[in-house]
């Protein structure tokens, strides 16, 4: 022992020995390494799987709810679930002064004006839709509609023109209802003096934005069209703005608040209660992943008991022969450390490989959600958020967690007495 | 022995003149009237051969006010015919006919039947779904009533009569009518969803002597669930049993 202290350092030696304690049992070795792991996995893996989440959601609000801010009347706030269109934004204001008025702000990109409205529909099947009116050649000059492919969306045939008796339905509408290009949608609609309102548009297009809630309940039609049956004039419900940098929301969501008056009611995208509620997940799943490495720790705790108890002997015979408490400690800690180290190593390499895989083949979330999740804002496709800081975390917080578990038992060699250590 | 004999006759003569005197419960069985009987009555005041009027639809919601007038023609149960001549919603046409609800707008140009779920929605975003607007038979063949005791409705003593729908299908499948005790109008009546959830509460404002009728030309009605939502109406030049021609029920009218 004095030689081996002297010939390489002393902690260098504790560690060299250490190391080659661990391979003394293969299989109880390998069982560590694995359970650890797995724990490292699921950690590196579901990261990435909800930061992919996180991004999609995101993204979806922003592209079909909320932009970077957006402004409607507090009245229609009020109301907001059944979509009012009796309380337009700024009324007596048109939708193209409104924008102009919002692109004067500094840092906007760009200001939209939607009108959404519900519909009744004559067909049995599907009975209700929603009326998307947008502009579309200022939605598509900013948006991709289809956020998981990056394109228009368009599947068939070409979206609506303005001022045309025209829209576009989803590729799920469209098999519901047993719609096609060509057909007409018999529909109702409340308009801004509670009068029915009867339309018969055509259908020219049919897309697939790949986000359940449009592909089965919306039906987009041109805004102008939409302003006069609903008998809104040039106005519009919402404002929706786009930001150069998302980082300025708030000082733009400031600016319009200024210029568009108390009446109005401006958020930003973070508000959306889907964004919030995610965001303030985002803790809750950092315990998640330390419970489970601790749980998978509790192998390693364990193993280190039963060595322990095992090598009773060998720790007399270690005490005998000079090394103190501290030393025959610093062993058994690191036999754990390394086990932590090896476990760790592989469980972040798997879950790297894997959410490397998971950001460039997506997953269809339908097989998950069976198609149900409408009102989740989030596509039907996942992509998964590689990031190597996020296998280098997991990496670090499973040899970190899973090292600090074997803290406890590796003291308990410390208090083991040479002299009846080597009686038994 | 004597008196107490004396006493015992006593007695005997006061239970005798107590028990001719009536009991508080048989003076009001007297007064309740039977309930088929009177919901008969309350039909009676609201059904008619032929009518015509024009109305004022009034709908208030959320501190917002429109006004819907029309023209109005009804043949018994079977047919009716609308037609509203405010500034929105000139040239809007409804026609019920052989039990079907059909409906002219201008903007599309186009005859559309309504059916199914269309009919359980408002009209014109009042407080009155179609069903409501287009159901004029009686609640006497659709109901069975019964009296479930006396109130008091705005000063005036009623009789509360509930009603418990025949068929599953009714659209409410129970009602509560507040009727007038000394004119048997209607004053008040509540709709009332399968579960007990009162749906629709109707109040009866003014009405009119019509002939034999007293025909309500003035009330309300809220839907429950929207808030901050009734609906007035009023009807005026209300003529009952006079002759309509048969185009006026005619799908060619509509157009």
């Amino acid at each position: 022992m004095k030689g081996i202290r002297n010939a390489v350092g002393g902690a260098s030696a504790l560690t060299t020995i250490a190391w080659r304690n661990i391979w003394r049992n293969r299989r109880r070795t390998t069982l560590c390494i694995v359970a650890v792991g797995v724990a490292v996995f699921f950690n590196v893996f579901m990261q990435s799987w909800m930061d992919g989440m996180f991004k999609g959601v995101e993204e979806v609000v922003r592209t079909y709810d909320t932009g970077h801010v957006i402004a409607t009347s507090k009245r229609f706030e009020a109301e907001q679930e059944y979509l009012p269109v009796q309380f337009p934004l700024a009324e007596g204001r048109s939708a193209e002064e409104l924008v102009s008025l919002a692109e004067s702000v500094r840092g906007v990109k760009a200001a939209l004006p939607r009108i959404v409205a519900y519909a009744s529909l004559f067909d049995s099947t599907k009975k209700h839709a929603r009326l998307w009116g947008v502009d579309l050649a200022r939605e598509l000059a900013q948006n991709d509609f289809n956020v998981a492919a990056r394109s228009d969306g368009l599947v068939v045939g070409r979206f609506p023109e303005p001022g045309k008796n025209e829209c576009a339905i989803g590729t799920v509408m469209a098999r519901k209802a047993g719609l096609a290009v060509g057909d007409s949608i018999p529909l109702k609609t409340v308009s801004a003096q509670f009068s029915d309102k009867y339309w018969n548009p055509l259908v020219v297009g049919i897309f697939e934005f790949d986000y359940r809630r449009f592909d089965e309940d919306t039906i987009i039609v041109p805004i102008d069209r939409l302003q006069r049956i609903l008998g809104l004039a040039q106005g519009t419900q919402q404002l929706v703005v786009y930001a150069d940098d998302e980082r300025d929301s708030t000082e733009i969501r400031n600016g319009l608040r200024a210029l568009l008056g108390e009446d109005a009611f401006v958020r930003e995208w973070s508000d959306n209660y889907w964004v919030a509620m995610f965001r303030s997940m985002s803790g809750i799943y950092t315990v998640v992943y330390a419970v489970f490495l601790i749980v998978a720790s509790f192998l390693i705790v364990n193993t280190m008991l039963m060595v322990i108890h095992e090598r009773i002997k060998e720790i007399g015979m270690m005490g005998a022969l000079g090394m103190s408490r501290r030393e025959i400690v610093a062993v058994f800690f690191l036999e754990a450390v390394f086990l932590s180290l090896l476990g760790a190593a592989a469980g972040a390499l798997v879950g790297g490989v894997a959410s490397f895989f998971g950001s460039r083949f997506p997953i269809d979330m339908e097989v998950f959600t069976g198609g149900g999740m409408k009102d989740f804002p989030i596509s039907g496709t996942l992509y998964l958020d590689f990031s190597p800081w996020t296998v280098c975390f997991g990496f670090l917080f499973g040899v970190v967690v899973s090292s600090l578990c074997t803290l406890v038992p590796s003291l308990k060699s410390a208090f083991v007495e040479p002299v009846e250590a080597l009686r038994r | 022995m004597k008196r107490m004999n004396d006493g015992i006759t006593i007695a005997a003569l006061v239970l005798l003149c107590l028990s001719a005197l009536p009991t508080p419960a048989a003076a009001a069985a007297e007064d309740i009237p039977d309930p088929v009987a009177l919901l008969r009555h309350v039909d009676g005041n609201e059904l008619y051969d032929t009518i015509s009027y024009t109305g004022e639809m009034i709908i208030e919601y959320k501190g917002k006010r429109f006004v819907k007038e029309f023209k109005a023609f009804g043949r018994e149960n079977r047919d009716t015919f609308i037609e509203f001549t405010n500034s929105e919603d000139a040239g809007t046409k409804y026609l019920k006919k052989d039990g079907r609800l059909f409906v002219y707008s201008p903007d599309t140009e186009q005859v559309m039947p309504i059916s199914g779920h269309m009919l359980k929605e408002s009209m014109m975003g009042s407080d009155l779904s179609y069903e409501d607007a287009i159901e004029n038979e009686g609640l006497a063949k659709r109901y069975v009533p019964t009296i479930s005791g006396s109130d008091s409705f705005d000063g005036r003593e009623v009789w509360v009569l509930d009603l418990a729908a025949i068929k599953k299908t009714e659209s409410y499948p129970r009602q509560r009518l507040l009727v007038a005790k000394d004119t048997l109008d209607v004053l008040h009546y509540d709709l009332f969803a399968l579960s007990g959830a009162r749906l629709k509460e109707y109040n009866l404002i003014r009405v009119e002597p019509i002939g034999v009728r007293r025909f309500p030309v003035e009330s309300e009605m809220r839907d429950l669930l929207r808030k901050g939502s009734r609906t007035l109406f009023r009807l005026g030049n209300v003529e009952i049993d006079k002759p309509i021609a048969d185009s006026v029920f005619s799908t060619r009218n509509l157009k």
